[in-house]
C-alpha cells in the first residue's frame, strides 16, 4: 500500500519533468507575465490618477538638481563633508569628557578600592589596566563619533538621499567593477568598518557586495583618525614652520584617506578581473520617494541598530586584548618581558619595511580596535626605552595630552619621519579589527572571504611600506 | 470601513483591544505572518502591531531575517512573523524561499500583505501570488497618505471583490487603519470572513492543461490539499522544497482549514 | 661616507629583491595562466576524462541518429588515431560501447553512464549561465573541465538549489536524473523552406569558433525567425526586423522549431537604452542574454512585456538612467537596456 503511494507520487513528479520539456525554455517568464497581466487588469479597473502626481513633481525637481551634471557631485560632497564635519567637531568634548571620567577619575578610583581589598597586584594589573583600561579607552573613543555619524547618515538614508548618491556614484564604481551603493558602504567605513560591512547588505548583487565588504577596509576609520593627525602632526607637520604645521599635517592625513579610496577602487578593480570574476553580478538600484524622515525614531534605531551593536561588539574584543596586553608588558620570562622578547626578535624584520618592532607588536596586540594602537605604542615604547615619569605605570597603557610629549618619547624610541610615514600607510593598509573580522565573517559566511579580506591589506600594506622605504633609502640616503 | 484621518482610530485609543506583547509569544491563538515588497512600510505595520522596534528606512532590503512578535486583540493571542520583503515569491532567491515556505507549511491562520497604494500594480503581483497558496488572507493598502498627495484613487471595494479578500487603506506612519486592519485580521482568523482569494487567469492553454492535469494526479495522493494548481505550478518550475514534499508525503499533512500551528 | 654607500646598495638589493617576490606572488595567484591554474589544467588531462569525452561524443551521435567510428571519435576529441583504438579497447573491455564492423555503438550502461555525463555538463552549463558571471563563450569549455571531477551529489544539490532546470543555455533538454531525455524536436535551419516562421530552440555550441559567430549575430534560442529566401543552400530569414543571411554551415547549427498557421510577425524592437529623457516605450521583452539574478530583479521591478516605461533622469555622470516603471524609479546601466527590447511610444498620452 505505502509503496504504491510511493510510486504514485513518484509518477507525478516524473510527468511533471516530462511537461516541463515540453512547456520549452521561457516557462517561468511566461509565468510571471501573467501575473502581471492580471495585476494590471486588476489596477485598472482600480487604480485611477486623478490630474498631476504632485508629490512625485516634487521628486523628480529634487533629482533633477541632485542628479544634475554640474550640482550633482558638488552637493554631495558639500553634505558628506558637513557629515563628518559635524562628526568630527561634535565628538571632541564628548570624547573628551567620557575619557577624562572613565581614565582620569575612575581609574584611579578603581586602583584604589583594589588597593584596599588587598587585590594581588597582577590581579589588579589583568583587570584594571588591563580590561578595564582597554574597554574605557575603546569607549571613550569610539562612542561619542558613532553616536554622532550614524543618526547623521540614518538621516540622510531614510530621507532618500543616498540611493541618488549610489545612482550618481555609479559610473566610477562600475568602471573598477563595482556597484555604485559602494560609495555608502565606504563612507559608512568612514565611521566604522564593521558598520560598513553590514551596510553593504544593501547591496543584493553577490559579487559587488562581496567587492564592498573585502575593500571596506581601505576606508580610514573613526579608530584610526585620531592615530593619523596625531603622527601627522608630529612627523609631517614638523617639517614646516609653525604657522603652516597644522594646515600641511591635516593635508596628509586628506591625501592618507584619499590614498585609501584609491587603493579602495584599485584593489575592486582587481578582485573583479581576477578571484571574483566568476562570481553573479547583478545591478538594480531603486531610486524610491523622497521622505520626510522621523528625528526620534531615526535617533532610536540607528542608536540601537549601529551604534550600541558595534560598540559592544569592539568592548567584548577589547577586554581580552586588554588582558592580553597587560600580560605580555608585564610577563618576565628571566630579565625581560615577553614584549621586550618580540621587540627585539622582529625589529631585523620591521626596519626592512620601515617600521620597527614596537609597531609590529603594538598591531597584533591590539587588533580589536584601532583606537588603542596608539596608547599600546606608547606604552611599548617607554617600556624598552626605559623612559620614567610617563603614564601611569610600566606596562599600562596611556596616552598624552601634549603632542610635543608624545613626539619625545616618540623620537627617543628612534623613530625618523620615515617610520611616521610608514605607520600611516600602515594604518591604513593593515588587517581589519578583530570586529570588522569577526562580522566580515557574520555577513559572508565564508571563511575564504574572511581570510582574504583580512590578509589582502596586510599584503598590500607590507609591500607599500617595503617599496616607500627602499626608495627612501636608494634617494634620501 | 472608514478611512478617517482623525486619531480616534489609532490603537492608542484602543487600549482595551489592543496590548503590544513585544517579543512574548507564548501560547499563541492564532498566528498571522505579513509579507510584501521592500520599502512599503511592511517593519512600520509590524512595528504599530507589535511594540518593537524593528529598524525601518526609505532603502529597499533592510529587514534580512525573519522578525517575529505578538500582541493580544479582543482577548486573543497572536503571533506575527514578519518576512523578508521580497518582490516576488518564484524565484530561487533564500529570501523568496524563506517567504514561499512559511507560507505554505507555516500555515498562519492569516497572511497580511501589505502593498505600497502608491504602487499598485508592481505590489499586485506579490499580492496575486501569495493568493496562489493561501486562502486566507487581508491586503493592507499602505502609505495611503502618499498616495492622497499624488492623487491616486483607489476603489478599495473593488480591489477586494477583485481579490476576494479584505483590503484595508492605512498609513502605517502616521499610525492610520491600524484598528480596521486588526478588526480584519480576526474576522478572517475567526472565520468570519471567508476569503475566495482570486486565481490568476492569463495563462496559456498549454499551461493550463499541464497544471489541470498534475492536480488531478495530485488530489489522488492528497485529497485534502487546498491549493492543488499552484502546487502543480510549483512542480513544473522544478521546486525543490515542493518535489521533496510530494516524494516524502509530507505534503498531506497540509490541511484545509487546519488551524492549528505548530512552529 | 661608506656606509652610506653599503645602506644604498643593500636597499638597492633589497628593493630589486622585493620586486621579485611580488612577481612571484602574481605569477603563482594568476588566474588561468598562473602556477595554480596551470597545475589543475594539467591534473585533468587523464584517462577518465577522455573516456567520459568519448561517451558523450557517441551519446550525440546517437541522438542526432549519426553513425560514428574510430576516425570521427579521433577528430571530435582531437587525438591521435592511435590513442583513439586504445581508447575504444578500454570501452569494449568494460562493457560501454559494442562494435560492429567498423561502427561504434553504445551498450545499455555506456548510455546510461553518458547520461550522466551529460546531465552533469548541462546542468552546470545552466549554473555558469545563470548564477555566475562566466562569459558566454566560455560555459562549454569550463563545464567541460568541471564534468569530470564533481560528484553526482554536488551537481544534483546544485540543480535543487537552480530549481530543478530540464534545458541547459542552449536550449538542450537535461537528462533526467533516470536517464530520460525528449525526443529531439524542431528542424534544422538549414533545411526550411522559404516562407516559413519558426522559433529558434538550439543553438549548437561546438565548434566553437561558429558558436562565437552567431552570438554575435544576436541569435538566441526563443528568437522568432521568418525565412524569406533560400538560394544555392544559403538561408535568408528575418530575425528581429533584421535581414541575415548565413551559409549551410551556419545554419545547420540552429535548431528551430516551426510555427503553425499564421503568425504575424513580430514588430522590430528597439533598446531602452536608446530612449531619450522624457521619452516613454512599451516593454516587448527582456533578452535571453540577461540571465539569473539579474533577469529576476528586473522583472521583479516591473521589466515584464507590455508595461510601459519611461526614460526620467540621467545620473551626473551619464550612465546610469533613472527609468520610470509601475510607479517607480529604478536605475539602470547602459549595459543592462542594451538587453530590454522596447517599443517606442510617439504620442504622449497613454
Amino acid at each position: 500500500m505505502n509503496d504504491n503511494h510511493l510510486k504514485e507520487r513518484e509518477n507525478i513528479l516524473s510527468e511533471a519533468n516530462k511537461a516541463r520539456w515540453d512547456l520549452g525554455i521561457d516557462l517561468h517568464d511566461t509565468v510571471i507575465e501573467s501575473i502581471y497581466e492580471d495585476a494590471s487588469r486588476i489596477a485598472r479597473k482600480t487604480v485611477k490618477q486623478k490630474g498631476e502626481k504632485a508629490a512625485y513633481a516634487l521628486d523628480l525637481r529634487i533629482d533633477k538638481i541632485v542628479t544634475s551634471r554640474w550640482l550633482g557631485f558638488p552637493i554631495m560632497f558639500l553634505l558628506l563633508a558637513l557629515v563628518f564635519w559635524l562628526t568630527v567637531t561634535g565628538a571632541n568634548y564628548p570624547s573628551g569628557l567620557l575619557a577624562s571620567f572613565l581614565i582620569d577619575y575612575m581609574h584611579p578610583i578603581l586602583k584604589g578600592a583594589a588597593a584596599s581589598i588587598h587585590m594581588p597586584w597582577w590581579l589588579d594589573g589583568v583587570l584594571i589596566d588591563g580590561a578595564y583600561l582597554a574597554m574605557a579607552w575603546v569607549i571613550a573613543v569610539m562612542l561619542p563619533p558613532m553616536a554622532i555619524f550614524f543618526p547623521l547618515f540614518t538621516l540622510l538614508e531614510d530621507l532618500g538621499y543616498l540611493p541618488r548618491v549610489a545612482f550618481n556614484m555609479d559610473s566610477l564604481f562600475r568602471k573598477a567593477g563595482a556597484h555604485g551603493k559602494q560609495a555608502l558602504t565606504m563612507s559608512m567605513g568612514f565611521g566604522c568598518n564593521a558598520a560598513g560591512v553590514i551596510a553593504a547588505r544593501v547591496i543584493d548583487s553577490p559579487r559587488e557586495r562581496l567587492i564592498a565588504i573585502i575593500t571596506n577596509n581601505f576606508s580610514l576609520c573613526n579608530g584610526r583618525w585620531p592615530t593619523q593627525i596625531l603622527i601627522a602632526s608630529i612627523f609631517i607637520g614638523g617639517l614646516v614652520p609653525a604657522q603652516l604645521a597644522s594646515v600641511v599635517s591635516a593635508g596628509a592625513v586628506v591625501g592618507i584617506a584619499v590614498l585609501g579610496i584609491f587603493f579602495s577602487l584599485v584593489v575592486s578593480w582587481g578582485l573583479s578581473k581576477s578571484v571574483l570574476r566568476g562570481e553573479a553580478s547583478a545591478f538594480s538600484l531603486e531610486l524610491p520617494p523622497y521622505r520626510p524622515p522621523r528625528i526620534w525614531q531615526t535617533l532610536y534605531t540607528s542608536l540601537i541598530d549601529r551604534t550600541i551593536i558595534v560598540l559592544w561588539r569592539a568592548v567584548i574584543f577589547a577586554v581580552p586584548a586588554g588582558i592580553v596586553i597587560w600580560l605580555v608588558a608585564n610577563v618576565h620570562i628571566g630579565e625581560l618581558s615577553l614584549a621586550e622578547y618580540f621587540i627585539q626578535w622582529s625589529n631585523p624584520f620591521a626596519f626592512v619595511f620601515g617600521l620597527n618592532g614596537v609597531i609590529l607588536l603594538a598591531y597584533i596586540i591590539a587588533i580589536p580596535a584601532n583606537e588603542i594602537v596608539i596608547p599600546t605604542i606608547l606604552m611599548l615604547t617607554v617600556l624598552i626605552t626605559g623612559a620614567s615619569g610617563v603614564g601611569a605605570g610600566t606596562g599600562v597603557i596611556f596616552e598624552l595630552n601634549s603632542v610635543g610629549d608624545t613626539a619625545n618619547i616618540l623620537h627617543a624610541g628612534g623613530w625618523t619621519l620615515l617610520t611616521g610615514l610608514n605607520l600611516m600607510l600602515f594604518s591604513l593598509l593593515h588587517n581589519p579589527c578583530s570586529t570588522t573580522i569577526y562580522t566580515i565573517f557574520k555577513e559572508t559566511r565564508s571563511v575564504k572571504w574572511t581570510v582574504v579580506s583580512t590578509f589582502l591589506p596586510i599584503v598590500l600594506g607590507f609591500m607599500v611600506c617595503f617599496f616607500t622605504t627602499q626608495i627612501w633609502y636608494l634617494f634620501f640616503v | 470601513m472608514s478611512n478617517s484621518n482623525n486619531c480616534d482610530n489609532c490603537p492608542v485609543h484602543n487600549k482595551e483591544n489592543l496590548i503590544k506583547l513585544g517579543l512574548n509569544m507564548e501560547q499563541v491563538d492564532y498566528v498571522i505572518t505579513m509579507a510584501g515588497n521592500p520599502n512599503t512600510g511592511k517593519s512600520t505595520v509590524f512595528n504599530n502591531l507589535t511594540g518593537l522596534h524593528q529598524h525601518t528606512g526609505n532603502w529597499p532590503g533592510k529587514t534580512v531575517s525573519r522578525a517575529e512578535g505578538g500582541f493580544i486583540y479582543n482577548e486573543k493571542r497572536y503571533k506575527v512573523v514578519d518576512l523578508p520583503g521580497t518582490y516576488s515569491l518564484l524565484s530561487t532567491s533564500t529570501d523568496e524561499e524563506v517567504a514561499r515556505n512559511f507560507i505554505l507549511f507555516g500555515q498562519p491562520d492569516v497572511t497580511v500583505i501589505v502593498v505600497d497604494a502608491t504602487r499598485l500594480e508592481r505590489n499586485l503581483n506579490l499580492a496575486l501570488q501569495i493568493l496562489e497558496i493561501t486562502d486566507r488572507a487581508v491586503l493592507c493598502l499602505n502609505l495611503m497618505d502618499e498616495a492622497k498627495r499624488n492623487n491616486i484613487e483607489i476603489d478599495e471595494r473593488a480591489l477586494s471583490k477583485e481579490l476576494g479578500i479584505p483590503v484595508i487603506p492605512a498609513s502605517a506612519r502616521r499610525k492610520e487603519g491600524m484598528k480596521e486592519l486588526l478588526a480584519a485580521i480576526e474576522e478572517v482568523a475567526a472565520g468570519k470572513y471567508v476569503c475566495k482569494p482570486h486565481k490568476i487567469k492569463s495563462r496559456s492553454i498549454k499551461l493550463n492543461n499541464a497544471i489541470s492535469s498534475l492536480a488531478s494526479k495530485l488530489a489522488e495522493q492528497f485529497p485534502n490539499l487546498p491549493n492543488l494548481n499552484w502546487v502543480a505550478l510549483r512542480l513544473l518550475e522544478g521546486d525543490n522544497s515542493i518535489i521533496e514534499a510530494v516524494q516524502s508525503g509530507e505534503l498531506g499533512s497540509i490541511n484545509a482549514g487546519d488551524s492549528t500551528v505548530q512552529l | 661616507m661608506i656606509t652610506l654607500l653599503t645602506v644604498g646598495i643593500q636597499s638597492g638589493i633589497l628593493f630589486f629583491f622585493g620586486v621579485v617576490v611580488v612577481l612571484i606572488i602574481f605569477w603563482i595567484f594568476w588566474p588561468k595562466k598562473g602556477l595554480i591554474a596551470l597545475f589543475s589544467k594539467i591534473k585533468m588531462n587523464n584517462q577518465r576524462v577522455q573516456l567520459e569525452d568519448a561517451l558523450k561524443y557517441l551519446f550525440d551521435c546517437e541522438y542526432n541518429k549519426n553513425l560514428c567510428n574510430m576516425n570521427s571519435i579521433a577528430g571530435n576529441l582531437n587525438i591521435s588515431d592511435d590513442s583513439a583504438s586504445q581508447l575504444i579497447e578500454r570501452l569494449l573491455v568494460l562493457g560501454l560501447v559494442t562494435m560492429d564492423d567498423n561502427t561504434i555503438s553504445l551498450t545499455d550502461t555506456g548510455r546510461s553512464y553518458s547520461l550522466r555525463v551529460i546531465r552533469v555538463h548541462r546542468i552546470w552549463e545552466r549554473y555558469l549561465a545563470d548564477e555566475t558571471s562566466v562569459a558566454q563563450a566560455d560555459w562549454h569549455n569550463e563545464a567541460d573541465r568541471i564534468e569530470h571531477f564533481v560528484t553526482q551529489e554536488d551537481t544534483e544539490k546544485l540543480a535543487a538549489q537552480m530549481g530543478n532546470p530540464v534545458f541547459d543555455p542552449h536550449g538542450d533538454p537535461i537528462p533526467s536524473i533516470d536517464g530520460e531525455l525528449p525526443e529531439p524536436k524542431g528542424k534544422l535551419l538549414s533545411n526550411l523552406k522559404k516562407g516559413v516562421t519558426g522559433r529558434i530552440i538550439h543553438i549548437e555550441d561546438e565548434p566553437r569558433s561558429i558558436y562565437e559567430q552567431l552570438v554575435v549575430e544576436g541569435l538566441y534560442p526563443g528568437m522568432q525567425v521568418y525565412v524569406t529566401d533560400v538560394d544555392k543552400g544559403k538561408t535568408t530569414f528575418i530575425a528581429n526586423g533584421d535581414e541575415c543571411t548565413l551559409t549551410p554551415l551556419f545554419a545547420s547549427q540552429i535548431t528551430v522549431e516551426l510555427l503553425s498557421g499564421t503568425v504575424p510577425l513580430a514588430p522590430k524592437y528597439e533598446l531602452l537604452s536608446s530612449l531619450a529623457i522624457g521619452e516613454k516605450a512599451e516593454i516587448a521583452g527582456i533578452s535571453p542574454n540577461c540571465r539569473g539574478q539579474q533577469r529576476r530583479r528586473l522583472m521583479d521591478l516591473g521589466v515584464v512585456a507590455g508595461s510601459l516605461v519611461s526614460a526620467e533622469m540621467k545620473s551626473a555622470s551619464g550612465d546610469p538612467i533613472g527609468y520610470r516603471v509601475m510607479g517607480a524609479t529604478i536605475g539602470i546601466r547602459k549595459t543592462q537596456a542594451d538587453l530590454i527590447f522596447v517599443h517606442k511610444k510617439n504620442d504622449t498620452n497613454e
